[in-house]
């Protein structure tokens, strides 16, 4: 807990520089524009117009899909990458404490990939730039997780979250999905006690912001979890529990059986009834998920009204992520030409 | 009237123009430098507008001179400078400069990747002849470490003679101790070798060797410095976890031979090899530069030329078109209006109109 007249000292050009480049994200008349594009190429020409300038001007050859997939993500995660290199603590571990999110999910692309028989040379690049760490190409060696932790977690930061996922067990796919689930139950645990002890303005706003995803997880889990095999105890043993829901939401929710009793019990929370009235399956109702998203958005919108905090950079790394989603969704309709359900992006500002 | 202390006066005026005289009048304009135009489709998206795929085409354009400027500058030819005072070029022209660069990317990138692919051979064939090097040490080191510690066994006889130290006639069972001979950068060594320590439980041997020189990189055709390893192992799990290892890290492995004589005998065939591939590699970065220097002499100008063909049609993109004529509006300075209905009448028929602002 530091006085917010002391916050500039280190931390001042950086919360600048991350609020110029939240008001450079694409607003909704850009997103009007994009929708009445008929090829790639009109895509790029628009795009050239706002903040991301020129970024696809040297692609050789046809543009695809994932040429500007990759491109947009290159271009966020050198500026987190600037962000990074230029913090210190507490910041920085902070930055950090972000990426460790993306690390999990490389480790279980990784291990998936080998299930699969793909060589590491062509899972490597697919990875998330943000959570690369030295012996990453060495996973395919681990058959079970404890050699897995032994030889290869225990030197990165996420060994502390390894603890519950240790057993002897092969990794196959219903294990791995259970092995990222705790991992990720760990760390936002992790990350919630470490924003907690920052106090202030970060503490008000990155606690409000990872009970909200610790309940979406938690909802998301029981939902996915209701047509597979997975005992209740399991499913219990994955929601964190740093978010609204727990202990009571928690615990009604480990008994749940069918979707309406999980509609049930999310009417008793003020924050979440509204995210599950209107949800359809049909094709002009949106799904729980972009529910969720829409929430997040809102939610990451308010923490640029704090100062003197760090919720802003997790805030605009999140924007970012779903801006990209957003233009990726947009360019897969153009490309397909396949217009029916363009407009369901989520809209930003 | 204007003086230091006021701004110039300006007027508004509207030009028409007939469709086929629009560009060379725009032209002109642009070299005098003294109208500002109004953007008169301001509601129209980018890529709705009407000139749209000759931006495009200029935009791919400028792309391939940009990618011939950066091979010169890797080569660190110099370039000559840009022509500015030549206009654009005129539509027709434009094809014939289109297809002369489009002409010089192709071969630009056809002599490249046969350079990439020598240069991979040429840096591959550099590597094993390191490892080579490295492991005859290796070898008569441990060699050496043996006679002394076990004198019952075979003495010395020759240099071609000498015992090896996997003892190969005794030592063809399935638990032999193999090797694996490879190369690797030398920032990673240290996490590889915990890797190996931690995944084999500590059962291989790992020796290493520093290069002297950078050499280098296959991949990223930088200069990196580099070690040469050897990893001793027994059983053929062992192999295979040390090579999934090597993988991971990058680390690439080259078949070694185990006596004296074969390693003397690659290493003779990778010397030779190397002198005929450094003579074919030699000639193709000859042609490269040459094409290099062909096209450096223009290359400034072709920028200067593609530049003022795209502003042209970016201003053409804000008249507003009827159905025969176009309409542009801009502001130009009362004091010049003479000089730019000069230039204009130097076109074919064109009206001219006023109004004031």
């Amino acid at each position: 807990m530091f006085l917010d007249v002391l916050f500039n000292i280190d931390n001042g050009y950086l919360e600048g520089l991350v609020r110029g480049f939240k008001s450079g994200i694409l607003k909704n008349q850009d997103y009007i524009n994009l929708v009445q594009c008929e090829t790639l190429e009109d895509l790029k020409l628009h795009l050239q117009t706002t903040d991301y300038g020129n970024f696809l001007a040297n692609e050789p050859g046809p543009l695809t899909v994932s040429v500007i997939d990759e491109k947009i993500r290159e271009k966020y995660v050198l500026e987190f990458q600037h962000l990074r290199n230029h913090a210190v603590k507490p910041l920085s571990k902070f930055l950090d404490y972000i990426t460790y999110s993306y690390m999990i999910d490389n480790i279980v692309l990784l291990i998936t990939g080998h299930l699969h028989q793909r060589s590491i040379q062509e899972l490597l690049p697919k990875c998330h730039p943000l959570g690369m760490f030295e012996q990453m190409g060495a996973i395919n060696v681990a058959d079970t997780s404890a050699s897995l932790y032994n030889a290869i977690i225990i030197d990165t930061p996420l060994a502390p979250y390894f603890i519950d996922c240790i057993s002897e067990h092969d990794l196959d796919e219903l294990n791995i999905e259970i092995m990222r689930n705790t991992l990720y139950k760990a760390y936002i645990e992790d990350f919630y006690n470490f924003c907690k002890q920052l106090g202030g303005p970060t503490e008000e706003v990155m606690c409000d912001l990872l009970a909200f995803e610790a309940d979406r997880r938690a909802f998301m889990i029981t939902i996915n979890s209701l047509g597979v095999d997975l005992p209740k105890d399991e499913r219990s043993k994955l929601y964190p529990r740093c978010g609204k829901l727990y202990p009571d939401g928690l615990n009604q929710l480990a008994k749940v059986e069918e979707y309406d009793q999980v509609k049930m019990i999310a009417e008793s929370y003020a924050d979440y009834r509204p995210l599950f009235e209107n949800v359809g399956t049909n094709p002009a109702d949106k799904t729980i998920e972009d529910k969720f998203f829409e929430q997040e958005v809102k939610m990451n919108l308010n923490a640029f009204m704090r100062q003197f905090g760090f919720g802003v950079f997790y805030s605009f790394l999140k924007l970012k992520e779903q801006e990209n989603r957003n233009i990726i969704w947009i360019a897969e309709c153009v490309a397909q030409k396949h217009r029916t359900r363009i407009d369901n992006y989520i809209p930003i500002m | 009237m204007s003086s230091l202390f006021r701004g110039e006066e300006m007027q508004l005026c509207q030009i028409y123009f007939k469709s086929e005289v629009a560009y060379s009048c725009v032209s002109q304009l642009g070299e005098l430098g003294l109208v500002q135009f109004k953007d008169l489709n301001a509601n129209v998206n980018a890529f709705q507008r009407r000139f749209v795929n000759e931006v495009r085409r200029c935009e791919e354009t400028e792309r391939k001179l940009r990618y011939v400027e950066k091979e010169s500058a890797k080569e660190g030819i110099e370039m000559d400078e840009a022509d500015e005072t030549c206009d654009a070029p005129k539509p027709k022209d434009m094809i014939t400069l289109e297809a002369k660069i489009d002409q010089l990317e192709h071969d630009l990138v056809e002599v490249n990747t046969n350079k990439d692919a020598l240069r991979k051979n040429y840096l591959e064939l550099i590597e094993l002849k390191h490892i080579l090097v490295k492991a005859t040490q290796f070898f008569e080191e441990a060699d050496n470490f043996s006679i002394y510690n076990r004198p019952d066994r075979y003495g010395y006889e020759s240099d071609d003679e000498h015992v090896t130290l996997l003892m190969s006639e005794r030592n063809r069972s399935p638990f032999a101790i193999g090797f694996l001979a490879g190369i690797m950068n030398r920032d990673k060594v240290s996490a590889f070798e915990l890797m190996l320590w931690r995944f084999c439980r500590g059962n291989v041997f790992l020796k290493t060797a520093d290069l002297t020189e950078l050499v280098e990189d296959v991949s990223t055709s930088t200069f990196q410095a580099k070690t040469v390893f050897i990893i001793f192992f027994q059983g053929e799990q062992l192999k295979n976890k040390c090579k999934k290892i090597c993988d991971g890290f990058k680390a690439t492995i080259y078949p070694c031979p185990e006596t004296l004589k074969e390693r003397r005998e690659m290493l003779n065939g990778v010397s030779m090899r190397l002198d005929e591939l450094k003579t074919v590699l030699d000639q193709s970065l000859n042609l490269r530069k040459s094409i290099l220097v062909n096209a450096a002499q223009n290359l400034r100008t072709w920028f200067a030329q593609v530049h003022k063909m795209k502003a042209i049609y970016h201003t053409m993109n804000m008249f507003s078109h009827d159905q025969k004529s176009i309409i542009a509006e801009c502001w130009a300075p009362k004091s010049e209006i003479a000089r730019i209905r000069e230039t204009l009448d130097l076109e074919t028929v064109i009206i001219f109109f006023f109004y004031l602002h």
